[in-house]
């Protein structure tokens, strides 16, 4: 029997990294070039949940915007799963991720939801206050990442798992 | 006007010959449960080979996942497997339906042409402003620094005059009465005469040290040392300093102690005796006739040390300025260094005492100083061979990635009364910690992998409310200041001054 698939989509502002964390869940691989995202691109890996469980993600890596517009919900329809991604060097873009979490909620008011604050590489540039993560930890999973390094990649897709997963 | 206007048939051909070769279309038919039933146009174009068991057919399908395939849908700008751009188009049919791709590299080419230039026009005016007020920030910091430089200096330059004047008086009054004492040999009269005044010019210049040693030390000043002290003894040192200052001048002088508490007064008895001594050095300096008294008492768990004279006194407008260093308080034509008072001031702060000044000019002075005892102390020697205070009850997590530096620290620790875990890297560390949180972590900012920084950021971010110690190689304002936001309470730098160490530990350790 084959593992349950869910769909996933990356949301965030432009530049914060959501391309760059697929590369590392996906392939392992890092690129410390910015290549702007045009439209979306859809890769999928299978992983054990932190239960032991089969799954399949569906991962939509969808270009970075500010607001979504009817282009960018098409992409929304079908998904199990959102991984919001905020840049810690860039305060502006964490408002940009909630931002879009509230528009995404009308389409898809069931979606589970973390939030990954990436660059944690960077952590001594950081303008987001580990206060501010903390509170938004009362709502959300929240977790620093790193593309560059891997930290705290798997452990964002294992919560989803385990959020998805009955 | 019709919206679908009636085209001759060569511009319609003209136009589907120009639609076809602008998106080159690949028609895939589909049963309802996704068989493959048809192809129509180049599927290798995208990357498909349909005669392959998946030929990129369940890239297609994941494409539509959670969407029914019984309504039509469309993804635009969709990057397949093999890099290239497509249009991608559901639609449905009486019995299954189909996809349609259409070729979308060019378009997608210019459109991120166009987007990569102006998402790097926004990321790098972020960076500009930020490097814009970082700059103002540095600016306004060598400001401040200025400032605080051209005060150093002037402070210098004011020591080193009054230094200059200061150390040559009572030397020539030394040098001058021993080459009494040694012309005039044992005259009896001449040779008290003389060993008072070298008594007290000695005794200036004793004090004038000192007071140059704590003022070098800086607002921190060195650790504080609580033993048992033996007031009454205290008090007969103090006498016998200053009994013959005084009665050289003529005033008379008097020392009572008064020791009601059983208890042991725990104090640094180095300091008490410089708070004193100062004090009473000013009095002999400022007075001219009357007296002057010294009163020492153990009462109620605090010491009170008063000291009065009926001196020249301190106008109300200079009794704020009287303990800034290097200020006399106005007293024109007035003796020493202008440092007693500031040095007196920054004890008792530093104690957690109180002092009460009351003065008329003309009437003389009276300072009330109330001091609560220090903590019991342990074992620990300090740099001054006294005892330390003494960490109780309290663990802390040490996070080094080198065993040897890891090993010294817990030795350090350990002496302090920590109770000592170690972790040799960050992901350990925050393992450990929400494991069983330390009251104190201390961490190294440079490591392998996850930096200290990094998991410091991620404690606080999880709600960790201990204290934390970083510990790094760099000692740039810069780097304190990132580690300080990361969510630091204490930021050391290598090599480790154990003193300064063990102060930043025993404040860690305290309660919050």
């Amino acid at each position: 029997m084959s593992a349950p698939a869910f769909k996933v989509c990356m949301l965030g502002d432009f530049g914060v990294g959501k391309t760059s964390l697929v590369a590392r869940f996906v392939r392992s691989t890092f690129a410390p070039k910015y290549l702007t995202t045009v439209g979306v691109k859809v890769d999928s890996k299978e992983m054990l949940s932190p239960q032991g469980a089969p799954i399949k993600f569906v991962v939509w890596d969808i270009a970075g915007r500010s607001a979504l517009d009817a282009l960018g919900a098409n992409y929304l329809r079908g998904a199990s799963a959102l991984l919001l991604v905020a840049d810690g060097t860039r305060e502006h873009s964490l408002s940009v991720a909630l931002n879009l979490l509230m528009q995404s909620r009308t389409a898809l008011p069931d979606a589970v939801v973390a939030l990954a604050v990436n660059k944690l590489d960077l952590v001594e540039r950081w303008e987001v206050a580990p206060t501010t993560l903390a509170e938004i930890r009362r709502s959300l999973p929240v977790f620093e990442t790193s593309a560059l390094s891997g930290d705290g990649v798997e452990a964002a897709f294992a919560e989803l798992a385990t959020r998805l997963l009955p | 006007m019709n919206a679908e206007p009636m085209l001759p048939q060569t511009v319609e051909m003209y136009l589907r010959a120009y639609f076809f070769e602008r998106t080159r279309p690949l028609l895939l038919s589909f049963g309802p449960d996704w068989t493959l039933r048809d192809v129509q146009g180049d599927a290798s174009l995208f990357g498909i080979d349909v005669d392959a068991p998946d030929g990129g057919l369940s890239e297609l399908k994941d494409l539509f996942l959670g969407v029914p395939v019984d309504g039509d849908h469309d993804l635009s700008f969709v990057e397949l497997s093999g890099g290239r751009s497509a249009h991608i188009h559901l639609v449905a049919d009486t019995d299954g339906f189909h996809l349609l791709l259409l070729d979308a590299e060019d378009a997608r080419g210019r459109q991120r042409t166009q987007q990569q230039l102006g998402n790097e026009a926004v990321l790098a005016g972020h960076e500009k402003s930020k490097a814009i007020s970082r700059l103002r920030e540095i600016r306004s910091e060598l400001e401040r620094q200025r400032a605080t430089l051209e005060e150093a200096n002037a402070l210098k330059n004011a020591l080193i005059a009054t230094l200059s004047h200061e150390f040559r008086t009572p030397l020539t009054s030394i040098f001058g009465y021993l080459h009494l004492l040694d012309r005039r040999g044992g005259d009896g009269a001449h040779a008290v005469q003389a060993l008072n005044a070298i008594r007290r010019n000695a005794t200036y210049l004793f004090t004038l040290a000192e007071n140059l040693l704590e003022y070098g030390r800086g607002e921190s000043g060195a650790l504080l040392c609580a033993v048992a002290i033996d007031l009454r003894a205290l008090a007969h040192d103090i006498e016998e300093m200053i009994r013959p200052l005084a009665e050289d001048k003529g005033l008379q002088f008097s020392v009572s102690v008064d020791v009601v508490d059983a208890a042991p007064a725990l104090f640094d008895e180095v300091r008490v005796r410089q708070i004193a001594i100062n004090l009473l050095s000013n009095a002999v300096r400022y007075t001219a006739r009357g007296e002057i008294g010294a009163m020492l008492a153990w009462q109620g768990g605090r010491l009170r040390i008063e000291i009065r004279d009926t001196g020249i006194g301190i106008s109300p407008e200079f009794q704020a300025s009287v303990f800034k260093p290097f200020n006399r308080g106005g007293q024109s034509g007035s003796k020493g260094a202008g440092l007693g008072l500031s040095i007196v001031r920054r004890l008792i702060e530093q104690m957690h005492g109180t002092m009460t000044l009351e003065s008329q000019p003309g009437s003389g002075t009276r300072f009330v100083i109330d001091l609560p005892p220090l903590e019991p102390v342990a074992a620990v020697a300090d740099s001054r061979g006294g005892a330390a205070l003494w960490v109780h009850d309290r663990d802390v997590l040490v996070v080094d990635d080198d065993p040897d530096i890891a090993q010294l620290l817990e030795a350090l620790l350990l002496d302090l009364g920590f109770r000592v875990r170690i972790a040799a890297d960050a992901a350990g560390a925050i393992a450990e910690a929400r494991r069983l949180p330390p009251d104190v972590l201390l961490i190294d900012v440079e490591m392998p992998g996850l930096s200290g920084n990094a998991a410091v950021y991620q404690l606080r971010s999880q709600g960790y409310q201990g204290r934390i110690v970083t510990l790094s190689a760099t000692s740039t304002a810069e780097a304190r200041e990132a580690s300080l936001r990361a969510g630091a309470d204490h930021y050391l730098t290598k090599p480790l001054n154990v003193e300064q160490f063990v102060s930043v530990m025993q404040r860690a350790a305290q309660p919050q």
